[in-house]
């Protein structure tokens, strides 16, 4: 696959996947699926409900073991790698929100964890990327509360914070804009932007809103049993992906600077 | 980004953090100031009257050095590192499964040592002779193997820490079997029934200072290790699949702080018999009081359960004296008393 | 006609006679006031306290029992008899299928309304003094119809009983050692009310323990150090530990090894009331002299 947008930091790390199987009992979610994650962008996973996305997700942050094929990190397998050293290369953030004890800034700082170890010792590096993190989500005004005292959107920004704290060059995410209201998921869709474009990182999320899934700079679809393309968003939008994907007539129309899709109303 | 807007925001937090440290920091003071006022007090209290008590601090005799010194101070430092334990374990047990009833007895300890130390009375009674090296071992020694092994076949259940929940289904499987088992035995060996009593009730009253060097050994080697896998405890707060993208080995982890909870339980367990309560109270009582994180909860807790069990030890003296209560009742009934505050409270806030 | 002396055939008159007379009906009150009335003595008997069962067998009418509870273990021909259990657990099919004419048991409210409900008569005693033992006999000499045998059963108790006494006090000479008794871990010890009690005070010896106390209190080890007792009777198995228990080695018969242990089947005559006492005092009043500073 051709990438348009070129690698803006040097040395970009490689995530790929070489013909992977994921089975849940008799179900099996991700068929003989090959992907190579290279360019510094952000790519978005878009595909009907059930086809896999979550699955892809977990499966590249090394959290299912494939039961056939590899995904390998700068070369490696991926079970190859020391817990630590691949959390701090690769960073995963869940759907879901837990509800804890910890101030919001102790749950960002357990982002941190690769580097501080059991111990737990912060440095000034640490701090540094704390802080980033809490200021690039707007969470820095919170930063004192208890994270049960927050509100869902709330929530979900500081996970988004803890998340950036790892710094890690590869973000996976798994629907981080579902309880926000639109002006902040816009926000977060900005700032996976800048990391992707200011800091180099490679950023792949799933997102179910197209408007907000739209906005990366390349996608991944999937159909409900295989991968149906992977390419520049332009691309996506040329070829007929979307359609074969979700099995209806999709259309998407650009308005401005973003993408809109215009559900038709069947009869 | 500038700098000195990073620091600014990281001073706002650290203030916070600060006033949060020096909350806790008290609380830990209040709990061992506590406890050195009931060991105090401890010295006091048994079957003399205070002014007795107090003669005999200012001119001993042999016979009142023995009781001061080689059982009352034993005795007040023992239930206090008895209940550290338990409550060690009960922080352990709730944050590991992570549920708040859940307390150390949890994986079969106490019905595994339940078992053990009928087994141990009946061979010194009957003189069975194929467990006559239950019988050597002593009352302590087959509590201790009893409460092992009731934790072992729990495990071996459930195949391993993968999943908690059905950790705690076997758990409370292995309970009801091996209390069916010693149940059985009794029936056959009554005479140890009432003997069995003390032990099933809780007992503070042979504590001696070789009974509390071990328990001290015991609490030592618990609770650093307790205290370094504390950390890992705050991150599984973020879930277990986050936890693992971060890179904590979750199955160790599980192990370290199954073998902690097992060691700490089996010690307290076969030292002051089943006193119940104090390890599901003790972390209760701490977050109840303040907000802490999970290293703050592992120290917070034993000094807590160390109070907790000094108290009932020393009510249990003190309310029908000369005769004395089985700590194990006292607990219950204050334990029993705080939940019901607890519920009563929750209700209120809602 | 033969000569038959004349003296013979009056005897052969009044003992036809006395067979033919109807035998007057036992009537006896048990110690929960119930009124029973029999008109002979029960034939098939359940004993569920081990001190009944032995005062029967003493009495002679061992052939009458056809069920005991478990606890029961002399004599030997008893261990034969079907077990229906304890007194909090008995086993009430077994009492049943024994086909009893009377059950004999001491006061248990669960126990007495199951086999009363079931329509078996039971009878109660109290067992828990001396003086329990003398009526006991008494009572199941009236109702075995055999009260002679009980008189002098009970004679040759009290007889017994007052030489050991006697011949302790002589050889303790004047000495009363204070005791300490242990009847379980606990540690639970026997107050003077006890029947234990009883028995080490007729044989002179004094109880640390106090009367307040009750019977069989649970104690703070702690007394047992204050009080320093001069002698201490405990189960063989708790022995060879009294030193490591905290504090107990300042107490002078642990320093001095004065501790009486009774295995099982001695212990079994001094803890039960019943007609043993003798055997059982004998064994506590050895133990006393030979240990007693």
């Amino acid at each position: 696959m051709n990438s348009v947008l070129q690698a803006r930091a040097p040395a970009t790390p490689v995530l790929s996947a070489h013909d992977i199987t994921v089975c849940f009992g008799p179900r099996t979610v991700l068929d003989s699926l090959s992907l190579d994650i290279t360019a510094a962008c952000w790519t978005s996973i878009i595909g009907p409900n059930g086809c896999g996305k979550s699955t892809l997700l977990k499966t590249l942050a090394g959290l299912i073991d494939p039961q056939g094929g590899t995904v390998a990190l700068e070369g490696r397998p991926l079970n190859a790698w020391p817990g630590r050293e691949r959390a701090k290369r690769v960073a995963w953030l869940p759907q879901s929100t837990m509800a804890s004890d910890l101030t919001v800034r102790d749950c960002v700082a357990l982002g941190r964890f690769p580097y501080t170890g059991w111990l737990g010792n912060t440095r000034f590096a640490d701090e540094e990327a704390i802080a980033r993190a809490l200021k690039a989500t707007g969470a820095a005004e919170w930063s004192a509360r208890r994270v049960s005292t927050l509100s869902g959107g709330e929530r979900q920004r500081v996970s988004l914070a803890r998340l950036l704290a790892v710094e890690a060059s590869i973000l996976l995410l798994d629907e981080p804009t579902t309880h926000l209201d639109p002006p902040h998921q816009i926000d977060i869709a900005s700032i996976l932007r800048q990391q992707a474009h200011r800091r180099g990182g490679i950023i792949v999320s799933a997102i179910h809103d197209m408007s907000v899934a739209l906005m990366a700079d390349r996608v991944i679809v999937m159909g409900p049993r295989s991968l149906v393309g992977h390419g520049t968003v332009s691309e996506a939008l040329e070829g007929d992906w979307l359609s074969r994907a979700f099995g209806t007539e999709i259309s998407i129309v650009r308005s401005g600077a973003s993408y809109v899709w215009q559900p038709r109303l069947p009869g | 980004m500038s700098t000195s807007r990073l620091i600014a925001a990281s001073e706002l937090h650290n203030s916070a953090q600060r006033d949060s440290n020096a909350r806790v920091t008290r609380w830990m003071l209040i709990y061992i100031v506590v406890a050195l006022a009931l060991a105090a007090m401890s010295l006091l209290v048994g079957t003399s009257s205070l002014r007795t008590s107090l003669e005999w601090l200012r001119s001993p005799a042999s016979i009142s050095e023995a009781v001061l010194w080689n059982i009352r101070l034993p005795r007040a430092l023992g239930a206090w590192l008895a209940g550290a334990l338990l409550g060690l374990g009960g922080a352990i047990a709730q944050n590991l499964f992570r549920n708040p009833l859940a307390e150390p007895y949890l994986l079969g300890s106490a019905s595994g040592a339940a078992l053990g130390v009928t087994v141990c009375l009946m061979a010194a009674d009957v003189s069975l002779s194929g467990l006559a090296w239950m019988g050597e071992l002593g009352v302590t020694g087959a509590a201790f193997v009893g409460a092992a092994a009731g934790i072992t076949l729990t495990l071996t259940l459930c195949r391993g820490v993968v999943q908690t929940a059905s950790l705690l289904l076997a758990g409370v499987v292995v309970a009801f079997l091996l209390s069916a088992i010693t149940s059985l035995l009794l029936l056959r060996s009554p005479d140890t029934w009432r003997a069995m009593q003390s032990f099933l009730l809780g007992t503070t009253g042979f504590l001696g200072w070789r009974s509390a060097g071990l328990l001290a050994f015991v609490f030592v080697i618990g609770l650093i290790p307790a205290v370094l896998l504390s950390r890992g405890l705050d991150t599984l707060t973020l879930g277990e699949d986050t936890a693992r993208s971060l890179g904590l080995p979750i199955g160790a982890l599980r192990v370290g702080l199954l073998a902690l909870l097992s060691l700490a339980t089996a010690a307290a367990v076969s030292q002051a018999g089943i006193v119940g309560f104090v390890g599901l109270v003790a972390p209760h009582l701490v977050r109840e009081s303040v907000h802490v994180n999970s290293r703050q909860l592992i120290i917070a807790a034993p000094l807590c359960g160390g109070v907790l069990l000094q108290a009932a030890d020393l009510a249990s003296r003190w309310i029908i004296r000369p005769s004395e209560l089985p700590v194990g009742i006292v607990t219950a009934c204050l334990g029993g008393a705080y939940l019901v505050v607890l519920l009563w409270r929750r209700a209120q806030r809602e | 006609m033969m000569h038959v002396p004349r003296a013979l055939l009056a005897l052969a008159a009044a003992l036809l006679a006395s067979q033919a007379l109807p035998h007057e009906p036992i009537v006896l009150s048990d110690a929960a006031h119930q009124e029973l009335r029999l008109d002979a003595p029960p034939k098939r008997i359940v004993s569920l306290l081990p001190s009944l069962t032995e005062s029967v067998c003493e009495l002679g009418e061992c052939g009458r029992l056809v069920a005991t509870d478990r606890y029961s273990n002399w004599p030997e021909s008893v261990q034969a008899l079907p077990k229906a259990g304890g007194l909090e657990d008995v086993l009430v099919e077994q009492v049943v299928r024994a086909k009893p004419d009377i059950v004999l048991l001491i006061h248990a409210p669960r126990v007495l309304d199951r086999l009363r409900g079931l329509g078996i008569v039971t009878f109660e005693f109290e067992a828990q003094t001396y003086s329990d033992i003398a009526r006991n006999i008494s009572i199941l000499g009236v109702m075995l119809g055999v009260p002679e045998r009980a008189r002098s059963l009970n004679a040759h108790i009290e007889q017994s009983v007052a030489a050991v006494a006697a011949e302790s006090r002589r050889r303790l000479a004047g000495r009363a050692p204070r005791v300490y008794y242990e009847v379980d871990n606990g540690p639970w010890g026997a107050g003077p009310q006890s029947f234990i009690g009883e028995e080490l005070a007729r044989l002179g010896a004094r109880n640390i323990l106090t009367p307040d106390l009750g019977p069989f209190p649970k104690l703070n080890p702690e007394y047992v150090v204050r009080a320093n007792p001069d002698v201490i009777l405990i189960s063989p198995a708790e022995a060879p530990n009294l030193g490591n228990r905290p504090g107990w080695s300042e107490i002078r018969a642990v320093r001095e090894r004065r501790v009486c242990t009774f295995p099982p089947d001695v212990r079994d005559t001094v803890i039960r009331p019943g007609p043993r006492i003798a055997t059982g005092l004998q064994a506590l009043a050895e133990c006393l002299i030979r240990v007693t500073p």
